[in-house]
């Protein structure tokens, strides 16, 4: 069971704008952490992720476990948020 | 294999969602014919990631990739156009209709356009796999802002490496731009360019290749290149690398199919824009012989869209 989801992302990414709309179609809120606007928190998404680009998404459990996807990476997020 | 009348059929699948399958869908749902689009990555496709556009025609200030492609796709979407997330794996020829096997299972359509579109080259050096999104970037728009105040290299030296480099300059500290052979990118976006020239935020380095990216400590720390007209070596310190040397075709799941493809893997069409399978057709970058650019992408895909419905008029 999902308990929160966090989405780190730019203003000019394409493919943060794919990993919203298919949770906005799923109908699941999540946080945006938007990097252009925060760029302070920019470690805290490369420390999550280990990559340097946007879309991160994190799908924190209720058992607070942790799944990290990068980037807009379906096969990934769909089991991740089902 | 699932019995056809299990599987849900369309009279058209579109596959992609950039311009050209955008397009192609805005004319054929405004003739009732149904149309579904299966996106596997980003709608608005390579576009969709493009900083700016300034040579779609209609927008005299330029246009956000992002944008145009929001405003192409709620077009589409105003006509009746589905667009579900999906990933075509093989196309099979079954007569009246096509089957098409997807992620989401296998789906029938009486025509099929495909519009996959290509993504950047990767140039095939020693550092570029190994630092991939942690300092070898393809997507300015998606990683950039990783990079304020940074020193980056940019690889290529066309229209996308030109603009890419021009909106990475809002984050980087320099920009080398390493060209192996001369700037081929149009002279208004090399206009722009020699603003950040002359401001030294970009320096271009001609006739420049790029034979490796090394680093250490997870992250990129240089670019070794050879300077063709004396042949030596030279670095370039950096702190990433974004690629754009050209296009490869998105055409991986058609190989072994009866849909020929050119030596590169582009898609071969006839005048019609049908492909070597009866009732499939080919729009914008996919297919041999595009010119790459949106609008052509865009009026290819209206003219899929008017011989689809001549070959399905034909077919009913």
């Amino acid at each position: 069971m999902v308990k929160n989801i966090t989405i780190f992302t730019t203003n000019t990414c394409g493919y943060c704008q794919m990993v919203k709309k298919y949770l906005g179609a799923k109908g699941m809120t999540y946080d945006e952490v938007n990097l252009d606007e925060h760029p302070h928190r920019q470690a805290e998404a490369l420390n999550l992720s280990g990559a340097m680009t946007v879309p991160v998404t994190v799908v924190t459990m209720q058992d607070d476990s942790q799944e990290v996807i990068v980037g807009y990476n379906l096969a990934r997020l769909a089991p991740a948020v089902a | 294999m699932a019995d056809k009348k299990d599987v849900p059929k369309h009279d058209v699948i579109v596959v992609g969602a950039g311009p050209a399958a955008l397009t192609a869908a805005i004319y054929t749902t405004r003739e009732d014919i149904e149309t579904l689009l299966l996106e596997r990555g980003v709608v608005g496709g390579l576009a969709a990631v493009t900083d700016k556009i300034d040579n779609y025609p209609g927008f005299p200030d330029g246009v956000e990739g992002l944008t145009l492609s929001d405003q192409l796709r709620k077009q589409a979407e105003r006509f009746g156009a589905v667009i579900d997330l999906g990933e075509v794996l093989a196309i099979h020829d079954e007569g009246e209709f096509k089957r098409l096997e997807t992620t989401e299972g296998d789906m029938l359509a009486r025509a099929v356009l495909i519009a996959t579109g290509s993504d950047y080259k990767k140039i095939g050096v020693p550092g570029e796999q190994e630092f991939y999104a942690r300092g070898v970037h393809y997507c300015a728009t998606c990683d950039g802002a990783f990079y304020r105040d940074k020193k980056l290299v940019v690889v290529g030296g066309g229209n996308s490496a030109v603009q890419e480099a021009i909106f990475l300059t809002r984050y980087a500290s320099h920009i080398d731009m390493l060209v192996r052979s001369t700037v081929k990118a149009s002279d208004v976006l090399q206009g722009e360019l020699q603003k950040f020239i002359d401001d030294g935020k970009v320096t271009v380095h001609l006739g420049t290749t790029t034979n490796e990216i090394v680093g250490q400590d997870n992250a990129v720390t240089k670019v070794v290149g050879i300077d063709q007209a004396s042949g030596k070596k030279v670095e370039f310190p950096t702190d990433g690398v974004f690629v754009f040397v050209g296009l490869m075709p998105n055409s991986q799941f058609l190989k072994g199919s009866p849909i020929d493809l050119d030596k590169i893997g582009f898609i071969k069409t006839d005048e019609d824009l049908h492909t070597t399978m009866p009732g499939v057709f080919a729009a914008g970058d996919i297919r041999s012989g595009a010119t790459m650019q949106i609008a052509s992408a865009a009026g290819e895909g209206a003219t899929a869209a008017l011989k689809i419905r001549e070959y399905l008029e034909g077919h009913l």
